[in-house]
């Protein structure tokens, strides 16, 4: 039982993920692999500001979300320039750049050797200790995101964004500023996947700069498209195929010392054969 | 200043192996138009190809290094005819084709990792000193000038074949308008195929060449890719030499980056270096 409450919160965190970043792949169709960059700052912020300095858990993630979307603002005021393929290397290398931060800052994050001791939160005297009263917060905080990304869905702001995705040039005819848009949606993708972070680090009660790579954030783009670009409940969908399969493949008979290679070699696969044969994803209303 | 010598040494030798990499992804790039990810993913194979022939099987290493070199070019020929191919006879847009080859990259190196352990492994014989040799007070190793050498004799060689066979004149043609090369005769996916197979080949030698001067992990081929990645849209993508020289500029402005900064903003700088160009002169140096 306890190991399905497990799971159901690595499904709930990675939901928040596979949301935000639906909101820049999926609605605007900007290929960003820059997620797992913002999920580590959310999370080591918090981390940081717990361990070290005692705040509780919900100043600091509001404070993790806030340093998210600053450190979001600046890089997506240049990541926004460029179009295509561009985007997707240049976010590339903002990831790889943030992660050096994380590895190499010792003197804030530790390096390597990552933030133990991560207190879990406590809520006007009641502490999350237990696995089970964790869920419960972290499906709060999935409805709230889900909810949200579904209002930008059907706002305005996100019809904007589809047609920013169908033709970037025919909505800047129309006097729709590409830029801004851009750049906003990036900042409230990387705020949620801040969120996620916040959660992360609370959760597992240890952060290292490892779960923060390049490849975090491709498993984070596999979940999207598997569940379906621009599609919320697909997001949702699609991260809970990614986090149990590879635990499924645990009782088939794989060794654990090669649990994160097969989980690797997993979503691998399976972005190739959703390239190849189902680029829709499972409930996805567009595809790349 | 005696450490001027050195800093010019290690930035040859750096642009020589970032040249390596890079002449083979701006080949296969000039002809198909997308970023091939996996490129990275065959240096990783072939550097392990070696390992496994010469370290575990005990061939010779003149016997192992041709055969890895072959394993790598097989590799990416059959990434090409699996996934890549069929996905441009569909007409899929890059960004399929690069998530794709993400995909592919993440699968294959895990299948490395899983089959080899992640461990940091050496391609030289442990235990006998190398010889290094000394040039105006900077030292080099033995390894090291011979992956110069073959990097030089690489360059001309390739060089050669695209300017005075038709094979090159093929490549350049199907580079310039695909469609009108078909038009003209030229078995595009038979050419296609064959540049995948040179430019893997590539890959894999600059691998090994790296296995030997610093060692192997299942994980080297992204920061190895990227700095290929890096050097050729510096040096204006698509266009083989600009490659070459996007190379070299990128290991002499790293390697006295770090004179100034610390060593492990390396790839940071790198990354700088990638954005800045990406933002005042995306077409590189050399236009094509």
């Amino acid at each position: 039982m306890q190991y399905l409450i497990h799971l159901a919160i690595l499904v709930s965190i990675y939901s928040i993920l596979g949301l935000s970043l639906n909101l820049v792949v999926g609605f605007t169709g900007l290929v960003s692999v820059a997620t797992a960059a913002f999920f580590g700052v959310g999370a080591y912020t918090v981390a940081i500001l717990i361990t070290g300095f005692g705040f509780n858990f919900f100043a600091a993630l509001f404070a993790g979300m806030v340093v998210s979307g600053v450190l979001a603002l600046a890089i997506g005021v240049v990541l926004s320039k460029f179009k295509g393929d561009y985007y997707t290397l240049a976010s590339v290398g903002f990831n790889v750049i943030l992660v050096g931060v994380f590895l190499n800052r010792d003197s804030l994050t530790r390096g390597p050797l990552g933030i133990p001791g991560i207190l879990r939160p406590t809520l006007f005297g009641f502490q999350f200790a237990d696995n089970g009263h964790f869920l419960i917060l972290a499906l709060v905080f999935v409805a709230l995101v889900f909810g949200a990304c579904n209002f930008i869905a059907r706002s305005s702001f996100g019809r904007v964004l589809k047609a920013l995705r169908e033709d970037e040039k025919a909505i800047s005819v129309f006097g729709y500023d590409i830029l801004y848009y851009k750049l906003l949606t990036f900042v409230i993708s990387a705020v949620f996947a801040g969120l996620a972070g916040a959660l992360y680090a609370v959760y597992i009660t240890f952060i290292d700069p490892s779960t923060f790579t390049v490849f975090e954030s491709i498993y984070i783009l596999a979940i999207v498209i598997l569940g379906g670009l621009a599609s919320n409940r697909g997001a949702v969908l699609g991260a809970a195929v990614l986090v149990l399969l590879p635990e499924f493949l645990r009782f088939v008979g794989f060794p654990s010392e090669i649990a994160a290679q097969m989980r690797e070699l997993v979503y691998g696969l399976l972005l190739v054969v959703l390239m190849l044969y189902r680029p829709r994803g499972l409930m996805g209303e567009y595809k790349l | 200043m005696e450490i001027i010598p050195q800093l010019i040494i290690n930035s040859v030798i750096a642009g020589a192996i970032y040249a390596l990499i890079a002449l083979g992804f701006n080949l296969v790039f000039s002809t198909v138009k997308f970023f091939d990810i996996s490129y990275g993913a065959v240096a990783v194979v072939g550097s392990y190809a070696v390992f496994y022939f010469f370290k575990m099987l005990g061939f010779p290493l003149y016997v192992a290094v041709p055969l890895g070199i072959l394993v790598a070019a097989v590799v990416g020929v059959l990434f090409y005819i699996f996934i890549y191919s069929p996905l441009r006879r569909r007409k899929a847009s890059n960004t399929v084709l690069l998530v794709a080859s993400l995909g592919a990259f993440t699968a294959m190196q895990a299948l490395v990792a899983i089959l080899f352990s992640s461990q940091f492994q050496t391609l030289s014989d442990a235990g006998s000193p190398t010889k290094v040799f000394l040039v105006f007070s900077g030292a080099i190793t033995a390894t090291q000038v011979v992956i110069l050498g073959t990097a030089f004799v690489v360059m001309l060689a390739l060089a050669a074949i695209l300017k005075f066979t038709l094979f090159g004149k093929a490549v350049k043609a199907v580079g310039d308008d695909e469609e009108v090369s078909k038009i003209v005769g030229i078995n595009t996916s038979l050419l296609i195929g064959k540049v995948f197979f040179i430019g893997s080949a590539l890959a894999g030698l600059a691998g090994i060449l790296i296995g030997f001067d610093t060692g192997l992990e299942p994980t080297m081929g992204l920061p190895l890719l990227l700095k290929g990645v890096i050097a050729s849209i510096i040096g204006g993508i698509g266009n083989v030499y600009g490659g070459v020289a996007g190379a070299f500029l990128l290991g002499f402005i790293e390697n006295f980056g770090v004179w100034q900064i610390s060593g492990e903003w390396k790839d940071a700088i790198a990354f700088g270096v990638l954005i800045v160009f990406l933002i005042f002169r995306p077409n590189g140096i050399f236009r094509r």
